[in-house]
């Protein structure tokens, strides 16, 4: 092995003296090659250096177009505007204060504003720095009259979005911002630069990337100072349009479950059960989305965020309510899958039962239901039967795994951003949580769907799907499809995605139908639901939330009920507590059914329906 | 007294000339690079820079008077504070550009990574020069050992470039310290072979017209890992074979196994550990013009820069590139590129000699010492000069990768400048004492 080092002594001499004629060639090497850049080619750097250099302009790409499920008019549309940038090097010092207050005065902004945008640092910087954003024609073409006195300033095109539904809409599409540092750091490597407009809420959000397209670029070649100079045709890579984006939304249904909540706390779903498709989706109140865009956005956001009423949040997807007796669909499931109590054995309700040293009244007090089966007790929502049978038959943990079975406490994966997942309690839980051992009395509150159980209308909607799709729920969303911003020719379309898929037999589904109709020909809302034009069935839920005479009001439901499952829709209205009491879910979806059924307009339905007396004419509240 | 006196009197003025004449340079380009186009000057760090200078050459002096026999002994307690301070630093460190490498005060703060260059090189000198009757084989692997630990703290930080100093550092000590050159062959066959891999999928993606059929086999799965497989395969059969019947052929074929997987292997942990911008500086490393606007920037303006300067250059203060701000980061990285511009060939030709002859002093230096500890200290410091000249001028030139490696004496900054003055001071001393017994 040690062959190589026979002469210990002389070797490391000879090896320094390697190491010397090493670093000996690095340094000619090294020197020729300098010598080769700056005396052989010099001169062409020279002339590069000296005259031009290239620099490149970016072109933004046209934002994709929003459009209803009919692909008629668009909801969202671009419109010109621009920017107006300052290269901050360009200013000479003695005339910046003079040029600053100037460009504050045309532009609108306030001076300590514009100080804000272009620190001290930047003073020496080539690179231009935007200062205002949607600028109006008229604007731009006032700098451009008099450019001798702004100098250093330049403007590009920069389309502002414009939302041309302005109303319950905006929940679901969204609006767009200039990027954050923040939202810069996590989304770099997809693309995204300083700059950027982007996604911040809804579709907008969601699709940012097949909405944005990619921006364009034009090379032009300019001296060292900046200058444009003139060397024929400048490169220009044109700018790719974001797609258009088709959305399931149904804008007529849209509007007349807008006016059917009217100005109310709350939401409404409605949705296609065999695709999963949304075909309105109401939160009130709502916002104007073009108020972030253009001058004093800051100001209307700030107010937006500070509003009690939390407009920003889509109460369909973003808040959760406990079901109340909307959740007795889930324990009338478990009953008949599980067999656990006879159907038609009748439990006696007398208006109150003692449990514990706690008295539990039904909703109806003395002298309470009577006697009631399954069917009677759902119809007429007994608290008694369901809290007896829910207790002592069925039990906790078989009430929970119904619970998860339709899909609660579970993100339904819609394709708006900040869905929340509700919440279904267990023993486990509650101990970890409180350290209270769980009781019968809070068996009784999970089984009529009140105490700690939450869920979102949305995941109602989708309870309300698997029952009329015999278990199967798909996917909620609300693309369509998206289309080729040039050709409309369909890109990509949305199908139908199974998320759930549950073992609860095709009997008890229908027997739960058979139920469900009763709610609404014999049952609690076979007043309110006094439309013609369809069959409805569902379940009322009146949830306490600790206000003596207010409640939530839930109305889930769907129609036709004897129909093909291709034509039903599911409609799921809540209306929160904060409201004055009117017990309003019922008719609000008894008015969406009949001007959805008999193809009405809002005020047709409630005309026909006789409510007329209950909703005033109203215009709509922007 | 008289032995103090008569260090300074021994010592080495050629380097010490070099460095002072270095470090001039470096400040006058620190603050030509501080001037804008207007002729206003916006930067305050050519100030420092004379500060640190100033402090660094104190430091130097310092480092000039212990005897090696004296510290040669500490050298395991200074390498194990210093990894204790990486380990510090790559917690609770200051995070500037990215990587997690200062400590400090306030504003003052100083790189330890720098620092623990110099602690390695001691404690490897140590080794090396105590370990001389082992075999060459199980030397190698002790050293390794050795940079291993701090480079790896260091690529944590995290800190490419400078992590990669200590392979160069590595070589020049165990090769002055009599290795078999097999090994030391082995390293810089793998290193190479390493970056080629490394750079070849790149090459084929974004230079080449059109790809190859047949160089996919070298980078994707699963075919890179049936190359490597039926490599090591050969590799187990030739080493079978030597040890069966200890022909040379049966060893060299076996080595080149051995070159050849090892390379693959650390190419395709290469791809998964380097980022994005990495990956992108190696693209424009082979072409600058795919990306002119964003990675191949620094690199086009750079070459633009010290092409633009001719034999002469464009006078002191004079260099449109950098008072224009094409040129970025031109008072560290790519301070020889406002050098070659302002001062044309005449001038990058004087640093590039100022270098060689640093290097060819540490060269005459090892020869004459008898002590071997000392003679390491002087290669290992040799070659950490060596490296960041050859990396730093060579991306300034277009011709190395970007790695944010600093151009010693020359670029702004004060830890590097620290680093490399202490160890100069170190290689004055022995060079001073190497008669005496």
């Amino acid at each position: 092995m040690n062959h190589s080092s026979a002469n210990p002594e002389a070797s490391p001499k000879r090896r320094t003296e390697l190491l010397a004629l090493a670093s000996l060639a690095l340094f000619l090497v090294y020197s020729a090659y300098l010598f080769y850049l700056q005396v052989v080619k010099g001169n062409e750097y020279r002339n590069k250096a000296t005259t031009i250099a290239r620099q490149s302009r970016i072109i933004p790409a046209q934002r994709g177009e929003i459009y209803d499920r009919d692909y008629q008019l668009p909801l969202v549309l671009n419109t010109d505007s621009f920017a107006v940038d300052l290269v901050p090097a360009g200013l000479p010092a003695a005339r910046r204060d003079e040029v600053f207050e100037r460009l504050a005065q045309t532009l609108g902004i306030p001076l300590e504003e514009l100080r804000r945008r272009v620190p001290p640092a930047y003073y020496h910087l080539y690179q231009p720095i935007e200062i205002a954003g949607a600028v109006g024609y008229g604007t731009v073409a006032k700098i451009a009259e008099r450019l001798d006195e702004f100098p250093g300033v330049s403007w590009h095109a920069k389309p502002v979005r414009n939302y041309l539904e302005t109303g319950s809409l905006s929940q679901v599409i969204g609006y767009v911002g200039d990027i954050t540092k923040d939202e810069l750091k996590l989304l770099y490597n997809q693309g995204y630069q300083s700059g950027d407009v982007i996604g911040k809420a809804g579709i907008e959000k969601q699709y940012d990337l097949v909405l944005r397209g990619k921006d364009g670029r034009e090379y032009r070649v300019v001296d060292v100072r900046g200058k444009s100079v003139d060397s024929g045709p400048s490169t220009v890579v044109p700018p790719t349009m974001g797609s258009n984006v088709v959305l399931t939304i149904d804008s007529r249904l849209q509007r007349i479950a807008e006016k059917a909540l009217g100005q109310r706390m709350g939401s409404v779903v409605v949705l296609k059960p065999a695709t999963g498709e949304v075909l309105a989706l109401v939160s009130y109140p709502w916002y104007n989305p073009n108020l972030f865009t253009g001058l004093g956005a800051g100001n209307a956001y700030a107010r937006l965020l500070a509003d009690p009423n939390t407009p920003l949040i889509n109460r369909t997807i973003q808040s959760s309510y406990p079901p109340a007796s909307t959740f007795k669909t889930v324990l009338t499931a478990g009953i008949l899958e599980e067999d656990a109590f006879p159907p038609d054995k009748k439990v006696l309700c007398q208006g109150a039962v003692t449990y514990g040293d706690r008295v539990f009244n039904c909703h109806i007090k003395r002298p309470g239901h009577g006697w009631l089966d399954l069917e009677g007790a759902l119809a007429q929502s007994c608290d008694i039967y369901f809290w007896q049978v829910g207790r002592d038959n069925l039990g906790v943990e078989r009430i929970v795994t119904y619970a998860k079975e339709f899909g609660f406490g579970k993100l339904t994966g819609i394709d708006l951003p900040g869905e929340i997942e509700g919440f279904v309690p267990t023993p486990q839980w509650k101990e970890r949580r409180f350290h209270e051992k769980w009781l019968g009395g809070d068996t009784m509150n999970l089984a009529i769907g009140q105490g700690y159980t939450l869920v979102t209308p949305l995941q109602v909607a989708d309870m309300m799907a698997m029952i009329v799709n015999d278990g199967v729920v798909y996917r909620p969303h609300v693309l369509k499809e998206l289309r080729d911003p040039a050709s409309g020719a369909v890109i990509r379309r949305v199908e139908p995605e199974t998320i759930l898929r549950s073992r609860i037999s095709r009997e008890t589904f229908a027997e739960l139908r058979r139920d469900l109709r009763s709610v609404v020909t014999s049952g609690t809302v076979r007043f309110p639901m006094s439309t013609k034009a369809v069959e409805v069935a569902g379940k009322t839920g009146t949830a306490e939330v600790g206000l003596k005479d207010r409640w939530h009001s839930w109305f889930a439901s769907y129609g036709p009920a004897s129909g093909p499952v291709e034509d039903m829709i599911v409609v799921v209205v809540m209306v929160e507590a904060s409201n004055a009491w009117e017990w309003w879910a019922p008719y609000a979806s008894n008015i969406i059914y009949q001007a959805a059924f008999a193809n009405q307009s809002y005020d047709e339905a409630v005309d026909s329906l006789g409510l007329r007396y209950l909703v005033p004419r109203q215009e709509r509240q922007e | 007294m008289s032995s103090l006196k008569k260090t300074f009197t021994d010592v080495d003025l050629a380097i010490i000339g070099a460095v002072l004449a270095l470090m001039v340079i470096g400040i006058l380009s620190i603050y030509s690079a501080g001037v804008t186009a207007e002729g206003v000057l916006v930067s305050k760090e050519y100030v420092k820079q004379i500060a640190w200078a100033a402090l660094g050459l104190v430091l130097m002096a310092l480092a000039t008077l212990p005897d090696h026999q004296r510290y040669r002994d500490y050298s395991v307690f200074v390498y194990a504070a210093f990894l204790l301070i990486l380990a510090y630093t790559r917690f609770f460190g200051r995070v500037v550009n990215g990587a997690r490498s200062w400590i400090g005060v306030g504003e003052f703060g100083i790189q330890p990574s720098e620092f623990a260059k110099i602690a390695t090189i001691l404690v490897l000198a140590q080794y090396l020069s105590a370990s001389e009757h082992e075999s060459s084989m199980r030397r190698l692997v002790v050293s390794f050992g050795i940079i291993l630990l701090p480079v790896g703290l260091i690529l944590s930080q995290p800190d490419f470039g400078t992590s990669l100093v200590f392979f160069p550092i590595l070589i020049f000590m165990i090769f002055v310290a009599g290795l078999d050159r097999r090994y030391i062959l082995f390293i810089l066959l793998s290193g190479l072979l390493t970056f080629a891999f490394t750079v070849l999928p790149l090459w084929e993606e974004y230079i080449l017209p059109a790809p190859t059929k047949f160089l996919f086999l070298f980078y994707r799965a699963p075919y890179a890992y049936y190359l490597a497989g039926a490599t090591l395969l050969i590799l187990a059969l030739a080493a079978w074979g030597y040890v069966s019947y200890k022909k040379s052929y049966y060893f060299w074929i076996a080595y080149a196994c051995l070159v050849f997987a090892g390379s693959l292997g650390a190419s395709m942990l290469a791809h998964k550990v380097l980022k994005e911008y990495q990956i992108m500086r190696l693209i424009v490393f082979m072409d600058p013009s795919i990306d002119p606007r964003g990675s191949g920037w620094n690199i086009l303006q750079s070459i633009t820069a010290i092409g633009s300067g001719g034999m002469f250059g464009k006078g002191f203060l004079q260099g449109t590139q950098s008072h224009y701000r094409y040129l970025p980061q031109q008072s560290t990285d790519f301070i020889f590129s406002i050098i070659a511009e302002e001062w044309g060939f005449a001038g990058g030709f004087v640093v590039f000699a100022l270098f060689y002859l640093i290097q060819r002093r540490c060269a005459a230096i090892i020869v004459s010492l008898r002590d071997r500890y000392a003679s390491l200290v002087v290669a290992g410091v040799m070659g950490m000069i060596f490296f960041h000249f050859l990396i730093n001028a060579g991306m300034a030139m277009g011709i190395m990768p970007i790695t944010g490696i600093p151009l010693f004496f020359l670029s702004y900054g004060g830890s590097s400048l620290w680093a490399v003055l202490l160890a100069v001071g170190l290689v004055l001393g022995i060079s001073a004492r190497r008669y005496r017994s």
